[in-house]
């Protein structure tokens, strides 16, 4: 299983951010949650992968090519929803079509205009009619209908509201049964991500804080509940964060068993992308 | 390029009703004689052109397009594309127009110099003005272009007033015969230096 997208060393500057030593990859046919809070890097790094920022040290390579090479035929086979609304709003779904099938090589109108039937998105409206979500399933729609191999997906769901999250995951999960392709989706809505990831990498203030499958980390990590007193008795080695509240600690673990082992707990709580999430940024070393 | 020509003209295909009217106006006021505005399609369709500009940043197009196959040049090459295309479609309206309503009377070279002359100085506004928004942007290439046309203006008319223009044109007299070819050149050439501008400060753009 060979990577479709792979990021070695990524450091880009600017005065008040600095993304540092970014390496991750992508494996063929797999989804990954890129989550961190916002702010923590996420979009610089995409913009980067899709060369919307070109001068950065490093290098990635999307099908194997690097992304800086003049050719740019690769990008036929990726598919991006960017966070900020980007279809000038003058334009209709019948203009998105005929201006797209121009663009891709493998742009399948029938499947465009199926899928604005399936929402219910009208061909001949202005897209300034749209609601939100309803310009957001349209982008999303367009990033499909060329059959991408890669989507590149920066913050797809936000600002929406639960329903309309919901339908946008449903896309994504049906296109991916029906395709061998590879999504690289970054959010900070991590439960948007609770069903459908394979692979977690987790960004903070520009560095990468970890990089694993979904299953290692849900299955190995965990968190601990307990007193000052119990806190005061855990070796530092031994967890990786810990964060006090109003009336316990909660302690971050990575490895559930070795814990168990050591300190004769029996109960360790199962953690969510959500408290990974707080925990890594909020907690204590 | 194609698509993004096709996108271009969607944007502003609202504002073909404009043109609409300005022809109304153009075949009165030229049944009437009484003024000549022959430039005014041409010139309008790149003021219109210029608009769709301002749809892509404010709509945030122009970080999208990146990702699009060689969408930052095809990007480029649209919009001169769709600008030169309507100037060229503009014009022979306008040539249309005149034949149809002084058909008997019609002075053809006289036609052809003066839409010409209207054809160079389209051009020349977009020669100048899309390097300066792309590198610029729309809001502050108008603020330029104004300051620009401004200042042109009034040297332009100081130097105008210490210079008899007569005398520094007399020894290029003998190029008045060759008057279209040289313009022709010149302004390929003036379109293709500014496409070549533009497209290397949308190659190294960042968003």
């Amino acid at each position: 299983m060979g990577n479709i997208l792979e990021i070695n060393n990524l450091c880009k500057k600017y005065d008040n951010f600095e993304l540092k030593d970014i390496t991750f990859s992508l494996p063929k046919g797999m989804i990954m949650g890129f989550i961190g809070e916002n702010g923590s890097g996420k979009t610089t790094t995409i913009k980067a992968i899709l060369g919307i920022i070109k001068k950065y040290e490093g290098d990635i390579k999307i099908f194997g090519v690097d992304n800086k090479t003049n050719s740019e035929e690769f990008k036929e086979d990726i598919g991006v929803v960017l966070d900020d609304m980007f279809f000038p709003e003058i334009l209709t779904p019948n203009d998105i079509n005929n201006s797209f099938k121009s663009i891709f090589k493998n742009w399948d109108s029938k499947m465009f205009y199926d899928y604005l039937k399936e929402f219910s998105l009208l061909p001949n409206k202005q897209i300034k009619t749209f609601s939100k979500g309803m310009r957001k399933k349209l982008e999303i729609i367009t990033s499909l209908s060329h059959k991408p191999k890669l989507l590149i997906l920066d913050e797809p769901t936000s600002g929406l509201d639960p329903v309309a999250r919901l339908e946008i995951i449903n896309i994504f999960q049906k296109f991916i049964e029906n395709a061998d392709a590879s999504i690289l989706f970054s959010t900070h809505i991590t439960t948007d991500l609770e069903h459908i990831a394979d692979y977690i990498t987790f960004i903070d203030n520009g560095h990468i804080i970890l990089s694993k499958t979904k299953d290692e980390l849900l299955e190995k990590y965990g968190i601990v509940k307990c007193t000052f007193e119990e806190f005061q008795k855990i070796d530092k080695k031994d967890y990786q964060k810990a964060l006090k509240s109003k009336y316990e600690y909660k302690v971050l673990v990575s490895d559930k068993r070795k814990f168990k082992d050591k300190y004769n707990i029996k109960v360790i709580d199962k953690v969510t992308l959500d408290e990974l999430m707080i925990l890594m940024v909020k907690g204590e070393d | 390029m194609l698509g993004f020509i096709k996108k271009d003209l969607a944007i502003i295909k609202s504002n073909f009703k404009i043109l609409g009217i300005l022809i109304i106006c153009y075949i009165f006021m030229s049944i009437s004689g009484k003024m000549d505005i022959s430039f005014i399609l041409p010139f309008m369709s790149v003021m219109i052109m210029i608009s769709s500009f301002s749809y892509d940043t404010y709509n945030k197009w122009d970080a999208y397009l990146i990702t699009l196959p060689n969408g930052r040049k095809n990007s480029v090459k649209a919009k001169y594309g769709a600008t030169v295309l309507l100037i060229g479609v503009t014009s022979i309206v306008t040539i249309l127009i005149s034949c149809l309503i002084s058909f008997k009377s019609i002075n053809f070279e006289e036609l052809l110099v003066t839409n010409l002359g209207t054809i160079f100085g389209t051009l020349l506004v977009l020669s100048i003005m899309y390097p300066i928004i792309y590198k610029f942007g729309l809001e502050k290439a108008r603020i330029m272009i104004f300051a620009g046309v401004f200042g042109v203006v009034i040297i332009g008319g100081f130097l105008l007033e210490k210079i008899d223009l007569t005398n520094v044109l007399k020894p290029l007299a003998f190029l008045e015969n060759y008057l279209i070819l040289i313009l022709i050149i010149v302004m390929v050439i003036m379109v293709y230096i500014s496409y070549f501008i533009s497209l290397k400060i949308q190659m190294n753009k960042e968003y």
